[in-house]
C-alpha cells in the first residue's frame, strides 16, 4: 500500500510538473509568435495567417496533452478506488467463508470426539450428515462464485419446469430434514424456460438455505408458484420467516449481510448473477415479520418440442 | 483431563445459535459432570442468567439477535462473579483483544478440542473461585484513590457511578492492594492474574493498568495512586478501609 501511495504521489507530481512546464512553454511560444508577427508586419496577410495557425496549433496540442494527462490520472485514481473496495469486499468474504467453514467443522469435531469415546447414538450421525452437507454447500457456493466472476459458460437449454422443478425442490428440501415444508404450484400451461438446469438448481438451493438460516423458525413454510407472462415465465418463491429490515436493493449485494446475520453474503448475490447471465432477472422483497419473497423472471423457451 | 468427574456440578450457560454445536456441546459438558443450560439467542441468554446465575458462560460472538461482545458487557454488569469464555469462529487478534478487554476470562477459536475446552473451563472456574474468596482485610468497601471498591461484588463506585470490574481488573487491583506501598513486578501480575494457557505480554498488563488508573486516579495523566516503578512494575500507594 505504501508503494502504491508513493507511486501515486510521484505520478501526480510528474503530471503537475509537466503541465506547468507545458503551459510556460505555450505562453512563451505564443508571445514569441506575437513578437515575430509584429516584427514582420501585418502587411503580409499570408505570413500573418501562417503565424496565427501555428499559434492555434501549439495551444491546441498542449491542451489535448494536458487533458489526456488529467484523464489518465483520473482513470488511475478510479481504478485504484475500485480495486481497494473490491479488496475490502474480498477480505470480508474470506472472513465470512472461514466462519461458515469453521462452524460446521466445530460441530463435526465435537461429534467425532464423542463417537471416538464410545457414544453410538444415531443422532450424532444425523448431525454429522447435516454439517457435512453445510460444508459441501459452502464450498459449492464459493466455487460457483469464482466461476461466475471468471465469466464461466452456462449450458442453456429448454427446461420444462413442471415435474422437474418439483423433483429438484424435493431433493433440496430433503437435505434440511423436517425443517422445511414445501408447496409447489405450477400452471398446467406453463411453457419451458430457456435456462441452465444446473444454475436453476443452484438458485433454488440458495433460496432454500437462505430461508432455513434466516427464518428463525423451527419449521419453515416455502411456497413456489410459476406462471407464464408474455414471453417470460415468472417464478415466485415465498417463505413465512422472520423477514429482514435490510432494504430490498441491498438484498443480493455481494458480501452484503444483514445485522446479526452470519451468512457469507454470497447466496442471494449468486441468485441474481445467475439470473442475469441467463438473460432473466431476480428481485427480492422482505420486511420484518413479513417473510422473504423472490421473483425470478426467466425467458420462455421457443423450443416447442420440450413443452 | 478426566471427563467423568471434571465438572463437579458447576452451573454453566452455553450461548450458541448453531443448533448442532450447541446441543453437542451441552450434552458433552453434561457428560463431564456440569449442569448446563443452552440458550440459542441473546434474549434467551438473558432469561437464563436471570433464572439460574451461572458460574461460567460459554458465549458465541455472532448471535441472531445481537452481538456476543455487547452481551458480555450486560452479563458482566448483571453477574460480576460469573466467568466468561468466548467461543468464536472469528480468530483475528483484534477481536480476541476486544473480547478479553470486555472482561472475558478466556477466548477459544472454533474448531477446538473438547478436552482443551474442559481444561480452560476448569482453570476459569478455579480463578473465579479464588477471586470469590476475599481475605478479611479486603472485605467490605475499600477506598483506592477516588474509587470505592467492593472486591466481593466486583464493583467500584466513582463519583456516585457504579462500574462493574472484570475478573482480571479485580485480580490485578487485589494483588496491588495486598502489597500496598511495595512494588509488584509485571511478571508476577501476569503470573497471578492470567492463566498459563493464555499468551499475554507485559504490554497487556500496561493496558489493564491504564484502565484501572482511569478508574482510581483523580488525574490519570499524572498517576499518584498506581505509580510506575521503572524496570520493575507498579506500586499502589494507598488503600483505606471504610
Amino acid at each position: 500500500v505504501r508503494l502504491i501511495v508513493v507511486l501515486a504521489a510521484a505520478w501526480i507530481v510528474l503530471v503537475l510538473s509537466l503541465g506547468a512546464w507545458w503551459i510556460t512553454l505555450v505562453i512563451r511560444q505564443a508571445r514569441r509568435i506575437g513578437e515575430l508577427q509584429s516584427l514582420t508586419g501585418s502587411a503580409d496577410s499570408a505570413v500573418a495567417a501562417q503565424w496565427a495557425s501555428t499559434r492555434r496549433m501549439v495551444i491546441g496540442e498542449s491542451s489535448v496533452f494536458l487533458l489526456l494527462l488529467l484523464a489518465v490520472t483520473a482513470l488511475l485514481a478510479w481504478l485504484y478506488w475500485r480495486e481497494s473496495r473490491r479488496a475490502r469486499g474480498m477480505q470480508a468474504f474470506f472472513a465470512s467463508v472461514t466462519h461458515e467453514l469453521r462452524t460446521p467443522l466445530t460441530s463435526i469435531r465435537l461429534q467425532a470426539e464423542a463417537i471416538a469415546e464410545g457414544d453410538q447414538r444415531a443422532e450424532l450421525a444425523r448431525r454429522l450428515l447435516e454439517d457435512s452437507s453445510r460444508l459441501e454447500s459452502q464450498i459449492d457456493k464459493t466455487l460457483e462464485l469464482a466461476r461466475i466472476e471468471g465469466g464461466g459458460p452456462l449450458a442453456e437449454q429448454s427446461v420444462p419446469l413442471r415435474g422437474w422443478l418439483e423433483r429438484t425442490l424435493t431433493t433440496i428440501a430433503a437435505a434440511h430434514g423436517g425443517r422445511l415444508e414445501l408447496r409447489v404450484q405450477l400452471d398446467d400451461s406453463l411453457p419451458p424456460i430457456q435456462a441452465d438446469a444446473a444454475a436453476v438448481q443452484m438458485i433454488m438451493r440458495n433460496l432454500v438455505e437462505n430461508s432455513v438460516h434466516h427464518a428463525q423458525l423451527e419449521r419453515v413454510q416455502v411456497q413456489v408458484t410459476a406462471r407464464a407472462h408474455g414471453d417470460q415465465v415468472i417464478l415466485e418463491y415465498r417463505d413465512n420467516g422472520a423477514g429482514t429490515s435490510v432494504q430490498a436493493r441491498e438484498l443480493g449485494r455481494l458480501f452484503g449481510r444483514g445485522a446479526g446475520s452470519e451468512g457469507s453474503g454470497v447466496g442471494l448475490y449468486l441468485v441474481r448473477a445467475l439470473m442475469r447471465r441467463m438473460g432473466g432477472r431476480a428481485d427480492f422483497f422482505s420486511a420484518p415479520g413479513a417473510g422473504f419473497r423472490a421473483e425470478l423472471r426467466f425467458a420462455a423457451s421457443r423450443d416447442e418440442a420440450a413443452a | 483431563v478426566s471427563t467423568g468427574a471434571a465438572g463437579s456440578g458447576a452451573q454453566l450457560l452455553v450461548v450458541e445459535d448453531e443448533r448442532n454445536v450447541g446441543q453437542t456441546l451441552a450434552e458433552r459438558l453434561q457428560g463431564a459432570g456440569y449442569r448446563v443450560t443452552l440458550a440459542e439467542s441473546a434474549a434467551r441468554a438473558r432469561q437464563a442468567w436471570r433464572a439460574q446465575a451461572p458460574q461460567l458462560t460459554l458465549l458465541d460472538v455472532g448471535l441472531p439477535d445481537g452481538n456476543g461482545f455487547d452481551l458480555a458487557g450486560e452479563l458482566r454488569a448483571a453477574l460480576p462473579q460469573t466467568a466468561i469464555i468466548f467461543l468464536t469462529a472469528h480468530g483475528n487478534p483484534e477481536e480476541r483483544v476486544r473480547g478479553l478487554e470486555l472482561g472475558a476470562d478466556d477466548y477459544l477459536t472454533k474448531p477446538f478440542h473438547f478436552r482443551e475446552l474442559l481444561l480452560r473451563i476448569q482453570n476459569c472456574l478455579k480463578r473465579a473461585q479464588d477471586l470469590a474468596e476475599v481475605p478479611g482485610e479486603m472485605r467490605g468497601v475499600v477506598r483506592i484513590g477516588r474509587a470505592r471498591v467492593d472486591f466481593e461484588r466486583f464493583s467500584a463506585e466513582v463519583a456516585g457511578t457504579h462500574h462493574a470490574l472484570t475478573h482480571k481488573e479485580c485480580a490485578v487491583l487485589r494483588l496491588l492492594a495486598s502489597r500496598v506501598g511495595k512494588a509488584v513486578s509485571r511478571d508476577e501480575i501476569l503470573d497471578k492474574a492470567w492463566s498459563a494457557d493464555e499468551f499475554p505480554t507485559s504490554r497487556t498488563v500496561d493496558n489493564f493498568i491504564v484502565r484501572l488508573r482511569k478508574l482510581v486516579e483523580p488525574n490519570a495523566d499524572e498517576p499518584r495512586v498506581i505509580r510506575s516503578i521503572r524496570g520493575v512494575g507498579y506500586l499502589l500507594t494507598e488503600v483505606i478501609r471504610e
